[in-house]
């Protein structure tokens, strides 16, 4: 017995330690939070009494995060109402878009534009249609507004537009009013310029311009834009009409590619009497 | 009046019902201010362990045994106002206890305190600490319990050894 005492003084911090660390361990089996005992209860209750009572001061530390996540929160919120209102902006363009097929006699290709490139002031879309869909160089490109480019080189999937704003765009068209001819060119920016219109000769504001059946390249009355200034040129006897053009190329989408190509025996015909012509002169 | 401070001082420091009693009200008080005001000291979530320091400074200046039943009831203590697993604090404190007995020095306990060498005690005694605690409070997580305790167990030790440098301080400049 006195052994047994003289055991437990000699090693009662290795005793106690082995106690307690049993005991922790049989609380922690039985000690989960949803045993809320009595005992407990009444000291969670004690605290939240506590917290309560000193809960009106301030804690810059949790103010500061609290102030973060509502950032966060706002720019998640912001970023879904920017994707909604375009949600509402594509069903609207694509509900117009589907009307269009019943007001052409063209078959239509529907496309959308995967890139767009500008190459000193030459302005070009990709399309994610190409050979396979049956596109190929030439084809003219529309949409519910009006007339968006011409297919300038076509891969098995792939097509590249030159848009109606480019530099080396010209366009036969013609005011729709008063059936006045000019050539469409482009003035950089969102301006177009009709030209080749003699002063004598009928245009004024809002007319709306379309292509000419004149054109070999694009087909005739696709709506272009709308004549916004009509202004005489100086020391000129033509007018200088700027026209808005109709498409937005800033919002471009989605496009259609018209299923016609220029007649080939009309190109053909046209090439041989401008060189004739050429060969005249130089004689 | 200096006189009968001086007395009750001295009887405090002699009579050791007194001391214990005087430890358990520390040790109540600094569970609820743990609770209820060092969300304020809060650096991404990770607070001092007030209770921890207490540990060690009972264990330091009582002995190996008085610092693990010390620990022992700080950990249930705060166990119970934490709302966390009755035992997790019990176990990591009575071990922090433990270790911190191994530098108890009869009659030197103010003197090691006040000194530098508290602060390494601390710092051991919390890696302990949390080791043990973080172990069984991520064990009902899918959580690596090294990232865990590389993230918040080293973090709480580190700010709890800075805390213990203003009891540390305290004690310096009283023993001066």
């Amino acid at each position: 017995m006195r052994g047994l005492i003289e055991f437990v003084v000699r090693y009662r911090n290795y005793i106690t330690l082995s106690t307690l660390v049993v005991m922790s361990f049989s609380l922690m089996s039985i000690g989960r939070l949803s045993d809320l005992g009595g005992f407990r209860a009444v000291i969670v209750g004690s605290i939240g009494w506590i917290q309560s009572a000193f809960s009106w001061i301030p804690n810059p530390v949790a103010l500061k995060s609290e102030n973060t996540a509502l950032r966060e929160l706002n720019l998640q919120l912001a970023v879904e109402v920017a994707r909604s209102r375009q949600s509402i902006v594509e069903n609207e363009r694509l509900r117009g878009m589907l009307k269009l097929p019943e007001y052409t006699d063209f078959g239509l290709i529907a496309a959308d534009i995967v890139g767009k490139t500008t190459t000193e002031q030459r302005n070009y879309a990709t399309i994610n249609k190409g050979k396979v869909d049956g596109i190929t160089e030439g084809m003219s490109c529309i949409n519910d507004a009006g007339l968006v480019g011409i297919v300038v080189g076509a891969s098995d999937h792939y097509a590249v537009l030159e848009l109606l704003i480019n530099r080396d765009t010209r366009v036969s068209a013609k005011v729709l009013r008063t059936r006045v001819d000019g050539v469409i060119q482009w003035e950089g920016e969102n301006i177009l310029v009709l030209k080749n219109i003699p002063r004598s000769l009928d245009v004024k504001q809002n007319d709306v311009i379309v292509t000419s059946s004149y054109s070999s390249k694009y087909p005739a009355n696709i709506v272009i834009g709308t004549v916004t200034v009509v202004e005489n040129e100086a020391n000129s006897l033509f007018h200088r009409v700027v026209v808005q053009p109709s498409v937005n190329f800033s919002t471009l989408e989605q496009i259609f590619v018209v299923n016609a190509r220029p007649n080939p025996e009309r190109i053909q015909l046209e090439r041989k009497i401008e060189e004739t012509s050429k060969t005249k002169i130089s004689q | 009046m200096a006189h009968n401070v001086g007395i009750r001082r001295s009887e405090y420091v002699t009579n050791p019902v007194l001391r214990y009693i005087g430890y358990g009200v520390i040790a109540l008080l600094l569970s609820v201010v743990h609770v209820v005001f060092l969300r304020f000291m809060q650096v991404s979530s990770v607070t001092p362990d007030l209770l921890l320091i207490f540990t060690v400074f009972i264990a330091i200046y009582e002995g190996q045994f008085t610092g693990m039943i010390a620990g022992f009831l700080c950990g249930l203590l705060f166990d119970a106002v934490s709302t966390d697993v009755i035992g997790t604090n019990a176990l990591a404190k009575t071990l922090a206890g433990f270790v911190a007995g191994y530098f108890y020095h009869e009659n030197h306990g103010v003197q090691f305190v006040g000194s530098f060498n508290f602060l390494l005690v601390i710092a051991l005694c919390g890696f302990v600490h949390n080791l043990v605690y973080n172990f069984f409070f991520i064990r009902p997580m899918q959580v690596s319990f090294w990232i865990f305790f590389l993230q918040y167990g080293l973090a709480a030790t580190l700010y709890t050894t800075v805390t213990s440098l203003f009891l540390m301080l305290y004690i310096n400049r009283r023993r001066d």
